[in-house]
């Protein structure tokens, strides 16, 4: 009995690897809005309403959380895309490009009006960005697995080679004339994704995300794949030892990485966009993606939660920006950066920890 | 004459995680003297030495240098006070020129430059004196393992150290290169320098000290003179009970025959240089082969070419079981019943971050018993798990432990029952000792064992003379990448005769080594 | 593509590659000297975008173009600074800290710039000194090789001294052969009694030094304004010459100046051919891409054949 009790409040205890990364997490994020509030206090007039603002504006009115939940939707694609990546060991920067890159199969489809048929366009629009996505990241996956070429360099090159033929497809092909930047003619009104929840801007879209990342949490955690990811990403020698096609792990993870981020495109472009911008519709998704995955720590499940209080943190930043304009909502920025960097510290708190493991050891020998 | 130029008296060191290294150490070190401290693996020998050389620093107790209580904050200290270590893995940088390597942290200057021609004249005279025979505008890359040795105690006369720590300096020698260093060790000993000599190798203890200290769990089990012991007795200090070094007595014929691997005219080629050259020899299942050799003559790139993770082309064929695999992939070759103990169990052999459920499937992961329709089946893996542990005596919290929190011995278990499990009928058994505890290595030899008298083919490749001498029915011997020397019967054969063959002093002729092919 | 060939073999062209190769260098170095002790400082790109605004910012404040590039190189020794203390002192992976600096250094620099000027995309509306070109009297009046040796900008030849001083540091003295030794075997180097945490935090300050000379460059030297995205791949660029040319100082200069041509190529040619202008801006991270993947394959099929570098 009294074994039991002391196994309960053992699970509770610090020493608990769950319990001390979600305190780690809370002192983060704590400490990143301390600091946060140090450098409102220099920029803006009323400091206290503006951290107030941030934490608690984006729940006065139902619109607000609506915004968040669907600029989640994106980010969060990106994000579960790293995840795949980072966990399999992969360094590969390469989703800002296939966000914009997709986006011109997205347009493709969407503005063709032989395709202009209601409910189908959509989909269309989605694998074709899919597709797109998948195989190109299957070129520095190639590279990487054969050759062994510094991935994170050719993925940042790759990125800036999309960019331009984004905007050479662009100009060539759909340009329209009623913009001064390069941009798409308008997607005909049957590639638009609509609300199935006006009120919470929640579309099929929602859906899409939730459901790609239960089935990634599972292949993550409870399938070969996720397996053989867990073993290569975390020693890839030791894998190859043990008889796995790395060449086959590393070509499979990057497709669907390229997958996810396609389809992340596609979702954030045919809800949020009426016609395509290769310089802007997209841009800095991908990126914002890596930071979401590394929050979560290369989760599904904490990555997407955490995507969605990045989303929500920015659009407080955007409530206050309509009232205060001396705060810009890149300060987000500043707060996730900090989270992110002491997220990522292994040795973050470990010292207070680590003593309180020893005490713990310690009781258990008396 | 009597001078005591170091002392330790209680020295007691615990780590962090609550390991007591030692206790109540207390030994001194006269001048002049060459002292072995001798003791198993794990028995606090390195930890010793690592706060004599100022690495590691003492929980408790006083080191007196030279008639004065020291405190060394980090190497840099020990090496100013005339302390030099040669480490058991050479801490040398293979792409420097030997100079580099000797002058590193001490260089001569020019100005704000680096004195390169003094360097390369006081480097060249410290070699010649000592009759090291040593090119020192050579890279070390180039180097033989016994000329690297060499670089490393020039590093520390460099230093005009006065006491010099060996640790396990013979691991990597023929008995004739051995026979050398300790023409060199008596040499520093006249001229006044003091050794302290760690080796396991008890033969050698008794040929070269003037006085032992045996270590026994971080316990000093006294110091002796060397006329005051007999090797029997210095075993029993050691490890308090007989230990079984033929292990003859445990093998059983197996009724399988055939041969489980065939490797013919395996011929690799490393910068235009041979680095296997014409390798051709069977493994029959029912017995265990040995390939002796000194590290570096090839056998690395034998092994990895056998398994399949061979990043260079190579020629010839190896055949498991009567197919040839040398085309195939690592899962298609352990498919056709290979396995195999890698030698950097923690860079090949798991991932120590992984919980032991995860590291001791990973060659069997998509095994029927172990996975569902879609889903891996947990609890299987729990259970199958949990048998491996137990019938492999892992000494761990639970399954669910990190690989990075188990001892190496424990680990090394860890991956000898998962290549056990998978039922292999070749398994290519690489340094499986190196560096764990005697209780954990006699155990590992058991297994290898077991396997055998259950007809497995078995290859034993160790630098360590003994555990191939003990272990094998037939040994090859491989120098600069060719066979060199095979041995029908292990008993009866020398580790001399194993050394000149290991040096490339002898070389049997084609026919005699066609049977390591066809016998 | 003809007009482009021609283009190429003028005088103004190499001036304009002489140009561009500047940051390119700097960045190249600053990999270099992060690598040479065993960091990977991944961060250069984010280090040029901060120095390059707080050089704008520090010359704004002062009205001193020499403290403008001073401030910003401490803002670039800190951004250093701060990968030495996440990766070295907090144990975070180093390739992950860089990575987050990079995301999330532009937008700290739109924040920071808004906060100045008002403005998020550059600071035009600052009034700043700037830093100029250089004429060398006597070797000016050569013909051709005074236009190239004479009338380039402060930095440039600041960053052709830096090679050199580097490059002689790194390879002739007692410090470059213990950075070296660090990176080669960190455990050797310990035990020769060097002190290897302080030698890698050494290497990140020479490196935070380089990064942010090629961001204030760009900003303070050579565009005479800070403006968004400004860095745009240059950081990454030096980065890949540090990569092909593993631990080869002559190798690194001269991938740092195929890169610089590239550049050039691309901007000269913007205006004069009719090359489309989109493909045209990504001609030097093909080059890029080209070059590290040709070195790869190389070395590949170098490995295959048997022809290995022992450690």
């Amino acid at each position: 009995m009294t074994k039991k009790k002391s196994f309960d409040k053992k699970n509770l205890s610090i020493t608990n690897e769950r319990v001390f990364s979600a305190v780690k997490i809370l002192i983060s994020i704590l400490i990143a809005l301390i600091i946060t509030f140090i450098v409102l206090c220099f920029i803006s007039e009323q400091p206290l309403n503006a951290i107030m603002t941030i934490m608690f504006g984006p729940l006065k009115k139902a619109r607000y959380i609506g915004i968040v939940i669907e600029k989640t939707i994106p980010y969060a694609f990106a994000g579960l895309a790293a995840c795949l990546l980072f966990k399999a060991g992969f360094f590969n920067l390469g989703c800002e490009g296939i966000f914009i890159i997709s986006g011109v199969s997205v347009a493709a489809v969407a503005i063709n009006e032989k395709l202009a048929i209601a409910g189908l366009q959509p989909i269309l629009c989605i694998l074709a960005a899919g597709i797109t996505g998948g195989i190109l990241m299957l070129i520095p996956a190639f590279l990487k697995a054969k050759f062994n070429t510094n991935e994170m360099v050719l993925s940042l090159m790759l990125n800036s080679l999309y960019a331009g033929i984004a905007a050479y497809l662009v100009r060539t092909f759909m340009l329209t004339t009623t913009t001064s930047t390069v941009g798409s003619k308008n997607y005909m009104a049957t590639a638009q994704i609509g609300y199935i929840f006006e009120k919470f801007h929640i579309s099929a879209c929602f859906f899409l995300l939730i459901a790609v990342m239960i089935v990634l949490e599972i292949v993550m955690n409870k399938t070969k794949l996720g397996y053989q990811i867990r073993l290569s990403g975390t020693n890839k020698k030791f894998a190859e030892y043990s008889g796995i096609n790395s060449f086959k792990l590393s070509m499979v993870v990057n497709f669907l990485a390229g997958v996810l981020a396609g389809v992340g495109s596609a979702c954030h472009l045919l809800t949020q966009t009426s016609f395509y911008i290769p310089s802007v519709s997209v841009v800095g998704i991908g990126f914002s993606g890596l930071l979401m995955s590394m929050l979560g720590k290369n989760d599904p499940i904490a990555t997407v939660i955490a995507t969605f209080f990045y989303q929500y943190l920015q659009e407080g930043a955007s409530v206050l920006y309509y009232t205060d304009k001396s705060v810009p909502s890149e300060i987000i920025a500043v707060v996730v950066g900090i989270v992110v960097l002491l997220i990522s510290s292994q040795h973050f708190l470990r010292k207070y920890r680590e003593k309180k493991l020893l005490k713990e050891g310690l009781a258990e020998h008396d | 004459m009597e001078e005591t130029i170091l002392k330790l008296q209680q020295v007691t060191k615990v780590y962090g995680n609550g390991v007591v290294a030692n206790r109540d150490v207390n030994v001194d070190f006269q001048k002049g003297e060459i002292h072995s401290i001798c003791g198993e693996n794990g028995a606090g020998k390195s930890t010793l030495m690592k706060m004599i050389f100022g690495i590691e620093k003492p929980s408790s107790g006083t080191i007196t240098y030279k008639g004065q209580q020291v405190h060394f904050k980090n190497s840099m200290d020990a090496i100013k006070a005339g302390i030099g270590m040669v480490h058991q893995h050479f801490m040398l940088i293979p792409s420097f020129s030997v100079v580099d390597n000797i002058i590193l942290g001490d260089e001569p200057k020019k100005g704000v430059f680096i004195n390169k021609t003094e360097a390369i004249k006081k480097c060249q005279q410290l070699s010649d004196k000592y009759n090291f025979e040593l090119d020192v505008t050579q890279k070390v890359s180039e180097l033989s393992v016994a000329k690297r040795q060499k670089v490393e105690i020039l590093k520390t006369l460099y230093r005009d150290a006065e006491l010099i720590i060996l640790d396990e300096p013979t691991s990597v020698l023929t008995p004739q290169e051995t026979e050398k260093l300790f023409v060199q060790l008596r040499s520093f000993k006249e001229q006044g320098k003091t050794i302290i000599f760690i080796s396991h190798k008890l033969e050698e203890v008794k040929q070269i000290s003037d006085r032992i200290t045996v270590l026994r769990s971080g316990v000093t089990k006294g110091t002796y003179t060397n006329e005051e012991l007999s090797i029997k007795e210095l075993t029993r200090l050691i490890i308090d009970r007989d230990i079984e070094n033929d292990m003859d007595c445990f093998k059983k014929d197996s009724s399988i025959k055939g041969n489980g691997l065939e490797v013919r005219n395996l011929t690799m080629k490393h910068n235009g240089k041979n680095i296997l050259d014409n390798v051709s020899f069977t493994v029959k299942n029912g017995e265990i082969l040995g390939i002796a050799g000194v590290e570096g003559n090839g056998q690395v790139e034998l092994v990895k070419s056998i398994v399949g993770l061979n990043e260079s082309e190579y020629s010839g064929s190896i055949m498991v079981n009567g197919v040839d695999v040398s085309k195939l992939s690592v899962k298609q070759r352990r498919n056709e019943g290979l396995a195999y103990i890698p030698e950097d169990r923690m860079g090949d052999g798991t991932s120590s971050e992984l919980p032991i459920y995860d590291n001791i499937i990973s060659t069997y992961f998509d095994r029927e018993d172990i996975n569902g329709k879609i889903l891996m089946n947990t609890n299987a893996i729990d259970q199958k798990s949990n048998e491996l542990i137990e019938t492999f005596a892992v000494r761990c919290k639970d399954n669910k432990a990190t690989i990075s929190s188990l001892s190496g011995g424990n680990i090394q278990k860890v991956v000898v029952a998962r290549e056990y499990e998978t039922k292999p009928s070749v398994m290519v058994a690489e340094q499986p000792t190196h560096g764990i505890d005697i209780g954990s290595a006699e155990f590992v030899h058991h297994k290898l064992i077991e396997l055998r008298n259950n007809g497995s083919a078995v290859l034993l490749v160790s630098a360590d003379l003994n555990e191939v001498m003990n272990l094998s029915d037939r040994i090859i011997v491989m120098f600069e990448g060719h066979v060199a020397g095979y041995f029908k019967d292990a008993n009866s054969v020398t580790d001399h005769q194993l050394g000149m063959y290991m040096l490339g002093a002898s070389r049997q002729s084609a026919e005699e080594i066609e049977g390591a092919l066809n016998d | 593509m003809i007009s482009i060939i021609k283009g190429i073999f003028t005088l103004s062209f190499l001036l304009v590659v002489i140009r561009l190769s500047t940051p390119i260098l700097f960045a190249g170095m600053s990999s270099f000297a992060a690598s040479t002790t065993g960091i990977g400082n991944i961060g250069v790109e984010a280090i040029m975008t901060m120095s390059a605004l707080f050089a704008i910012l520090g010359s704004y404040w002062t009205q001193s173009a020499i403290l403008g590039l001073l401030i910003g190189m401490l803002v670039g020794v800190l951004m250093a600074m701060m990968i030495a203390f996440f990766s070295m002192r907090l144990g975070a992976n180093p390739t992950l800290v860089g990575i987050a600096l990079n995301t999330f250094a532009d937008s700290l620099a739109i924040f920071i710039l808004y906060l100045f000027t008002g403005d998020k995309g550059s600071s035009a509306s600052l009034a700043v000194k700037t830093m100029g070109t250089i004429n060398i009297p006597f070797i000016k009046d050569i013909p051709i090789l005074g236009q190239i040796l004479s009338g380039q900008h402060v930095l440039t030849y600041v960053c052709w001294i830096c090679l050199i001083v580097f490059g002689i540091l790194v390879f002739k003295t007692p410090l470059g052969l213990r950075m070296r030794s660090c990176g080669l075997n960190p455990d050797a180097a310990k035990t020769a009694g060097i002190n290897v945490q302080r030698l890698q935090v050494l290497s990140l300050v020479f490196s935070g030094i380089f990064a942010s000379l090629g961001g204030i460059f760009l900003s303070l030297n050579y565009l005479l304004i800070y403006s968004k995205l400004m860095v745009s791949g240059m950081g990454w660029m030096g980065i890949a010459a540090n990569g092909i040319a593993s631990g080869n100082y002559f190798l690194l200069i001269v991938g740092c100046l195929i890169f610089g041509i590239f550049r050039a190529v691309s901007i000269v040619f913007a205006t004069t051919s009719n090359f489309p202008s989109d493909l045209l801006t990504a001609v030097p991270y093909v080059a890029v891409i080209v070059v590290i993947v040709t070195v790869s394959i190389v070395n590949y099929l170098k490995i295959k054949k048997g022809n290995v570098n022992e450690q």
